[in-house]
């Protein structure tokens, strides 16, 4: 079949408006429960799936697609506003999103993150479509070692989000590393840290480590001192993502969707880690480098582009191979089983059309996330005028209900509270909490690949180079860190 | 505060972390199987090397601590900082707020723990609009218990009280 009868094929599965309704609902619903802090865009699309069962593959799949991709953008909504990420994506558009809403520019944070979400999205889906088969071929290449050098490489981003202290920031991450490693031994299945407590045997709760450490310090700081808001902006203002916004920020948008691609199309890694090494790729080479982290727009573009550039990308290894990137697209395969389809080579050959309808939806749905994010800003923006006295307790409670819902467990409420006081120790200590979250969000995968090798090879280290994959990701990290010395030496600051 | 009295007070806060967790911590509550013979294997071998790490991170933060010229406040420094020790007893009142609402909830269920929840908080926080607090405080936790309980199918505590539909 030529590609012009792939595509005629794909418009006749989807030039209906029963699969554009599926695609603006699933947006939708993917907007409001993305803005809903503890309400994630995994359970969003958990929560879908038994929905799309009566449908046709096609209208089911892509209305779980827009449930995803609305999410990842809606969770910037609160992160921006209230400075507690709707999803764990959203986590690094807190360190400029939310300073700008404080100096009264939510309007113009939100609207970045909207235009820079969809351009994302836009490069996300065309990247899925243009190396779908190439990218998978190359992803099917990472082992173990791979994985470990990639993630070595991406715990450098803790230089960027350090803030004025390199050493801060370091003794953050390792905080989150040891944090990571509480729960069974990946290995033997042996109790680490766990104290005897049943709860902590599968780790600490992501949401509520997360959620503890944004947001519940801001409202410890409220008890501390509670006007201290008093005389500066919050109102939304009427300040607005502007042309020129965009233009200056566009080089770190495209860099951002690059790298969202790039770490989406490689399975397990996730968004997270791709917004906040889009944003410190973004911090190191922009002019602007010294109002990163005070509300500089860059670093929101940076952010949103990184963590929406992934929406697309998570598709090629499961479309093309039948790996899941990561745990949204893992239900989005039982979807696919669910109606008869079974993802990877063969689906290319038997279930073309689906194929194209798919990668047309997906043009069709940048477009949708435009218009719906347009409406959500509007709606959500509110937030920022209710008095700051009121919104906090309701801040509290609404983390109380998002945490609790991900695994039912009061427990994990428990551990947000914790990870808040241990927050608000950091705050005032001017350890940055950005590293902390890298570490812990990276430190299980870094062990884990680790040990894997070691097991691969009988404990030879020599395996963590063992080939150009690796090679490649070693040189990376070592110009990085290369580059991080100099420009602290050069600052006369030294390591600090 | 200045770098230089910051850097050094988590120096050793750092190190003396460091080194409870090399001689307490690490050997009490992680176990490694004994036929683990290989320490890298071990699931001990990544906890120590976390330690180490954090020992020189530690050290690092002493030695620039003392090897520091200025000592010079920060320039950003927040200024106004509430005097004497209600600052502290708000902090204490919602540490405590925090402890009641993890009696409450399997108690009193999360919506009325929420509801009362919402109030102490707003009161502690000197809301200038009380009688907006006690409305939001009353419908907020219901509106989120209708969302989360029969839109998104979550098992919200009820409580052993009073039950809601």
């Amino acid at each position: 079949m030529s590609l012009m009868d792939s595509l005629a094929a794909g418009f006749a599965l989807v030039g209906n408006i029963e699969a554009f309704l599926m695609l603006f609902i699933g947006l939708t619903v993917g907007v409001i429960a993305g803005a809903i802090p503890g309400l994630s865009a995994t359970m969003a699309v958990a929560l879908t799936l038994p929905f799309t069962f009566a449908m046709t593959p096609i209208n089911a799949i892509l209305l779980l697609l827009g449930v995803y991709k609305g999410g990842i953008f809606g969770g910037s909504i609160p992160a921006i506003l209230i400075k507690t990420p709707g999803t764990p994506a959203s986590s690094a558009t807190i360190l400029d999103g939310h300073p700008m809403a404080e100096r009264g520019e939510a309007g113009r944070a939100l609207g970045m993150a909207l235009y820079a979400s969809c351009t994302a999205d836009a490069v996300s889906n065309l990247a899925l479509i243009l190396f779908a088969g190439w990218l998978a071929s190359f992803a099917l290449n990472f082992g173990p070692p791979e994985f470990f050098a990639l993630i070595l490489f991406s715990l450098t981003i803790i230089a960027g989000v350090s803030g004025e202290s390199l050493l801060r920031g370091a003794l953050s991450a390792l905080a989150g590393l040891l944090l990571a490693t509480i729960g069974l031994d990946l290995v033997y299945g042996t109790n680490r840290f766990t104290l005897g407590n049943p709860n902590m045997m599968g780790g600490l709760n992501f949401i509520a480590v997360l959620i503890g450490l944004f947001a519940i310090p801001e409202i410890i700081s409220m008890a501390w001192n509670p006007v201290a808001h008093l005389g500066k902006t919050r109102a939304l203002g009427k300040s607005r993502c502007t042309w020129a916004d965009y233009k200056n920020s566009f080089k770190s948008i495209i860099r951002g969707s690059m790298i969202g691609v790039f770490l989406g199309s490689i399975p397990g890694i996730g968004a997270a880690p791709s917004a906040f090494l889009s944003y410190s790729e973004a911090r190191r080479t922009s002019k602007n480098k010294d109002n990163f982290g005070k509300g500089e727009i860059e670093g929101v573009a940076a952010s949103e582009a990184g963590n929406n550039g992934v929406a697309g990308a998570t598709l090629i290894p499961l479309l093309a191979l039948g790996v899941p990137g990561d745990v949204i697209t893992a239900i989005i395969i039982g979807a696919f089983m669910v109606h008869g389809l079974q993802p990877g080579p063969m689906m290319f050959i038997l279930n073309v059309d689906i194929i194209y309808g798919l990668f047309i939806g997906l043009i069709v749905s940048s477009v949708f996330l435009l218009l719906v994010g347009s409406v959500a800003i509007r709606g959500f923006r509110f937030v920022a005028d209710v008095p700051k006295r009121i919104l906090m307790p309701g801040v509290l409670i609404l983390c109380i209900y998002g945490v609790f819902a991900v695994n039912n467990n009061i427990f994990d409420v428990g551990v947000m509270f914790v990870m808040g006081w241990v927050g608000y120790i950091m705050m005032r200590n001017r350890i940055p909490a950005a590293p902390f979250l890298i570490a812990f969000i990276l430190g299980p995968l870094l062990e884990d690949n680790f040990r894997q090798s070691m097991l691969m090879s009988g404990s030879d280290p020599s395996i963590l180079f063992r080939g150009p994959i690796t090679w490649f990701f070693w040189f990376l990290t070592f110009v990085t860190v290369f580059a991080i010395t100099r420009s602290t030496l050069r600052k006369k600051v030294p390591l600090s | 505060m200045s770098q230089k009295s910051l850097h050094l007070r988590l120096g050793i806060v750092a190190s003396l972390f460091a080194l409870f967790l090399v001689f307490y911590a690490i050997p009490t509550y992680v176990f490694s199987p004994s036929n683990v013979g290989n320490i890298i294997l071990s699931p001990k071998f990544w906890p120590y090397v976390l330690a180490g790490f954090t020992a020189i991170i530690g050290l690092g933060l002493l030695f620039n601590a003392v090897t520091s010229a200025t000592d010079t406040p920060f320039e950003d420094e927040e200024t106004g900082h509430p005097e004497g020790s209600a600052p502290w007893m708000r902090l204490g009142a919602l540490g405590v707020i925090m402890v009641l609402v993890m009696v409450g909830l399997p108690l009193l269920g999360m919506v009325w723990t929420a509801m009362l929840a919402f109030a102490a908080c707003a009161f502690l926080f000197r809301t200038r609009h009380p009688v907006a607090a006690l409305v939001c405080a009353v419908i907020v936790p219901l509106l989120l218990y209708a969302f989360f309980a029969h839109v998104a199918g979550v098992a919200i505590p009820q409580g052993e009280f009073v039950r809601l539909p």
